[in-house]
């Protein structure tokens, strides 16, 4: 971009402010440190920048205090010229590109497409990765952080198969059904990619223990943020995070979520946006499923498999959906949902490579002796305690524990904290 | 002139011979005690007085002073003020000195001159030599339980004096109404639809095995754990008199045959201090909470409620089986071989925990699960999830009461007797290094484990826990036979990880 002229190193603090002062800021530096103004949201940077014109344009209003904050000033947040008198915008992008942090803003042309025709877009956007992912066909997978064995894993299996099929899996980086749709992603062949949208800065990872899999995002895909590098994951930042979740994609698949779910507001900002959205079923008395079933109540389309996101986006010829999860299968020895879980749940399977070739075995038949099949039947498609598969087999607690353990060898139920449940 | 009677004082939970020395000579007449006494003890000056005056006697017109060798200890209780009072009588020359010896006495005075039961007659009794004991009429049947020395009942001071003169009678000594047979409480057969919280509190008493009991509220852990204490087996008279002296120490009632002998059950409330659990305090060390449900169940309900230094203080007692507790002055090896059971919520919020269905948050849950330390959860062989029965599996065919405490307990007899004739006293003392020998497993139990071991399922500590629970498994279902599979799979089914997500392996 335009050269900027070298800052003399080692003059002190003084020597480059007063040489700032007399040099025009860099569209990319002003934009980066206009987003790290202190309380500045969404809507003011964009009336900022729309009023200047541009990011330098906007810092220098700032700095010269034509542009002040709207508003009032809440006690203790130094005013916006103030906060600019102690911003060394150069600094800020220096600091940035040393992290890799990439930043666009509105009207440039990396500026993803979707996002540039939303009607609330982020002004300025931060990204680690390839924020090319986004320029092509993108499918939002989102859910609770409260999930079950059977939710993680279909997220898990969107993931995968969405990201085979050649989509683009955009998602929240949280914990439950979003990092389980990431890794899912990332797990499938070279085709697919994913991206994922976060409250905080780029490079601050939210929640901490997610850290490995923003690195692996980032390597198929992008993190992106509107928050300035550094910023903390404030409260109001996650409603504003799900708006770009929603303007980015052209479809919204929730897998489980809880009435009143954070999720449910992605849904709302899809639907404001005219973006298709889908559920996917689950058990009536789930509570996990309760917002899912009530937007297929209210008329939103089901997904039971990567298919029938396939089937909606229509554009994708028959030729290339999925028959029988080729995700799976192209992941191979790669990863599987329990066995890299960012959150170190127990594995439900020995190894990754028995895991899939277990599956297989199990669509071909699978461990179909009569007690397996009682435990099965005892155990029903909710998490359920080893108490109640107890009582509801009436065999005795030895024999349910190694036919539910041998099960969960074969795939088709998982563990989590006591609690039992099918999944496939 | 000078008397010396002997008698003996409470330390923990066993009692201390101490020799009480009485002068009267030449002086401004006045009392003082000298020895370190206690505030009770030392308050003996005034009840000692007026007993011997109420009782018909003269108040000595000298100086008294009393000694209580040996002098270094600390001296708490009142069971000395009858043998001060009779030492008085004997230094001042109303009673023969030489009557006082070869008898060791206890007792505390009214104003009246009467004899009130003490705590601890037991210990007491237990540490003197002499072969006859002067002790109240309200505590000489736990007196004569020691089996020791003969025992003299008095009711007042006056009738102790004369009858240590042969002037009047000792009272009789009552005899301890029978012991009844085990008395019967709740029954195993009330737990209904909770089949695997039965099997672990049958393994509980078993094997000796810690108990955790996870579950939402209302789900049954209480009743669960209450009848713990029915399974285990009627303590041994060694057992049951050591239970009865720390209950005696501790000033808890005894049973109407004076004697403990069912296991006893503890249940703490949540707000114990580290002393009232563990045992100490600072003038007199009284045996805590863990002692008195020695032999017992000692159950520590809404574990996550518990100050967690108190249940830390725990760890150390639960592994040896007894604690020492020091003071500057004195230190006290107490026991503490008792079956800890703890239940608990498996989240703040009061839900059943399932995953995706209850409210709390991910962080609010590892909070939750982390205000019980790794190492004292590692402590519990058993963890389980107990959760509300579903009415529709209660309802269901098939359903009808389970068995009933007697049948289970005889299970549990005959799986401790298997472990007797091993040569431990139960399962869960099984020496890590003795498991080869004592508990071998065969070929497939021990793939089985090493996988989980690989896995990163278990750890190594983990892994001997699970063989000792797999052991008493295997002997409940009557096998002598190398532990198998089946018993190791059941084994780790009741060692669940109740959080999981919050910690690592086992």
């Amino acid at each position: 971009m335009s050269p900027d002229p070298p800052v003399a190193v080692g003059l002190g603090l003084n020597s480059r402010r007063l040489h700032d002062e007399d040099a025009a800021v860099s569209d990319e530096a002003a934009a980066i440190a206009l987003a790290g103004l202190p309380g500045i949201g969404p809507a003011s940077l964009s009336h900022l920048l729309a009023g200047a014109g541009g990011p330098s344009a906007a810092w220098e209003a700032v700095r010269s205090g034509r542009s002040g904050r709207p508003g009032k000033v809440a006690d203790g947040t130094p005013s916006w010229q103030v906060a600019a008198a102690r911003t060394d915008p150069q600094r800020c992008r220096e600091a940035a590109s040393e992290r890799g942090i990439g930043v666009t803003w509105l009207g440039r042309p990396d500026y993803p497409l979707r996002l540039a025709s939303d009607p609330f877009p982020p002004p300025v956007l931060f990204w680690r990765g390839d924020l090319a992912a986004l320029s092509g066909r993108c499918v939002a997978v989102v859910g609770t952080r409260r999930c079950t064995p059977a939710g993680r894993r279909l997220a898990w299996e969107l993931g995968a198969d969405l990201a085979s099929a050649g989509l683009c899996v955009v998602s929240g980086l949280a914990l439950g059904i979003d990092g389980h749709a990431h890794l899912g992603a990332c797990a499938a062949g070279p085709h697919g990619a994913t991206v994922g949208v976060a409250a905080s800065g780029v490079d601050v990872a939210y929640p901490r223990r997610h850290a490995a899999l923003w690195e692996r995002v980032v390597e198929r895909g992008a993190v992106i943020s509107e928050t300035a590098p550094g910023g903390p994951a404030q409260r109001w930042r996650f409603p504003a995070r799900n708006r770009i979740i929603a303007g980015s994609c052209e479809l919204v698949v929730v897998v489980e979520s809880h009435s009143g779910g954070g999720s449910l507001l992605t849904v709302e900002a899809a639907l404001d946006r005219g973006v298709e959205v889908r559920a996917v079923p689950g058990p009536v008395h789930s509570s996990a499923s309760e917002g899912t079933n009530q937007l297929l109540f209210e008329g939103a389309g089901p997904v039971r498999s990567a298919a029938d996101v396939l089937d909606a986006l229509g554009g994708l010829g028959a030729g290339r959906r999925p028959r029988s999860r080729p995700g799976i299968r192209q992941a191979g020895s790669a990863h599987t949902p329990a066995a890299d879980s960012p959150a170190g749940h127990t594995p439900a399977g020995p190894e990754p490579a028995t895991r899939v070739q277990a599956q297989d075995r199990q669509r071909a038949g699978g461990p179909t002796d009569r007690r397996s099949a009682e435990v099965l039947d005892a155990l029903g498609w909710e998490p359920t305690s080893l108490n109640r598969v107890v009582v509801r087999s009436g065999l005795p607690v030895s024999q349910v524990i190694e036919s539910l353990e041998r099960l969960a060898d074969h795939g088709s139920v998982a563990e989590e904290r006591g609690w039992w449940q099918r999944i496939g | 002139m000078l008397a010396a009677v002997s008698s003996a004082t409470l330390l923990g939970v066993e009692g201390c011979p101490i020799r009480v020395e009485v002068h009267s000579g030449n002086g401004l007449p006045g009392f003082s005690i000298v020895g370190l006494p206690d505030a009770t003890c030392r308050e003996a000056r005034d009840r000692v007085r007026a007993a011997v005056l109420s009782s018909g006697f003269k108040w000595p017109r000298h100086r008294v002073t009393v000694n209580l060798a040996p002098t270094s200890m600390r001296k708490a209780g009142s069971c000395l003020d009858l043998p001060i009072a009779l030492a008085v009588l004997g230094a001042d020359g109303q009673l023969d000195p030489a009557l006082l010896e070869g008898v060791a006495l206890f007792g505390e005075l009214g104003l009246d001159g009467s004899l009130r039961r003490v705590a601890g007659v037991l210990p007491l009794v237990g540490a003197c030599a002499e072969a006859a004991v002067v002790v109240p009429l309200a505590c000489a049947a736990e007196a004569a339980l020691q089996r020791r020395a003969r025992v003299l009942a008095a009711v007042s001071l006056r009738q102790a004096a004369l009858a240590l003169d042969g002037q009047e009678r000792w009272s009789e000594v009552p005899k301890p109404p029978p012991a009844s047979g085990r008395e019967s409480r709740e029954d195993l057969s009330e737990v209904r639809g909770q089949p695997l919280g039965r099997l672990a509190v049958e393994v509980a008493a078993a094997g000796g095995h810690h108990l955790l009991l996870v579950g939402p509220p209302g789900a049954g852990k209480t009743m669960l754990a209450r009848r713990l204490p029915g399974l285990l087996p009627a303590l041994s008279r060694e057992e049951a008199l050591e239970v009865s002296r720390v209950h005696s120490a501790a000033g808890l009632g005894l049973p109407p045959g004076l004697l403990v002998l069912e296991p006893p059950f503890r249940a703490p409330h949540h707000s114990a201090s580290m002393a009232s659990l563990i045992g100490g305090g600072t003038t007199q060390i009284r045996p805590g909470e863990i002692s008195c449900a020695s032999h017992g169940v000692l159950f520590l309900d809404e574990l996550a409620e518990f100050p967690p230094s108190v249940l830390d203080a725990l760890r150390q007692p639960l592994e040896d089986g007894s604690l020492t507790v020091c003071r500057s002055r004195a230190s006290v090896r107490l026991p503490a071989d008792c079956l800890l059971v703890a239940a608990m919520n498996p989240c703040p919020c009061g839900g059943d925990g399932s995953p995706g269905g209850c409210r709390c948050s991910e962080a609010a849950r590892s909070r939750y699960a982390l205000k019980i330390s790794g190492p004292l959860l590692d402590r519990f062989d058993l963890r389980v999830g107990v959760d509300r029965p579903d009415v529709g599996d209660l309802l269901a065919e098939g359903a009808g009461p389970g068995e009933t405490t007697a049948v289970v307990a005889e299970r549990v007899a005959s799986a401790r007797e298997r472990a007797r004739a091993r040569g431990v006293g139960c399962n869960a003392r099984i020496p890590g290094g003795l498991l080869d020998e004592l508990a071998p497993i065969d070929q497939t139990a021990r793939r089985l484990l090493e996988l989980r071991l690989r896995q990163g399922r278990l750890s190594a500590r983990g892994m001997h826990r699970v063989r000792r629970v797999a052991r008493t498994l295997a002997d409940l279902s009557g096998s002598d036979a190398a532990v198998s599979e089946e018993h190791v799979l059941a084994a780790l089914a009741l060692r669940s990880e109740p959080f999981a997500s919050a910690r690592g392996a086992a």
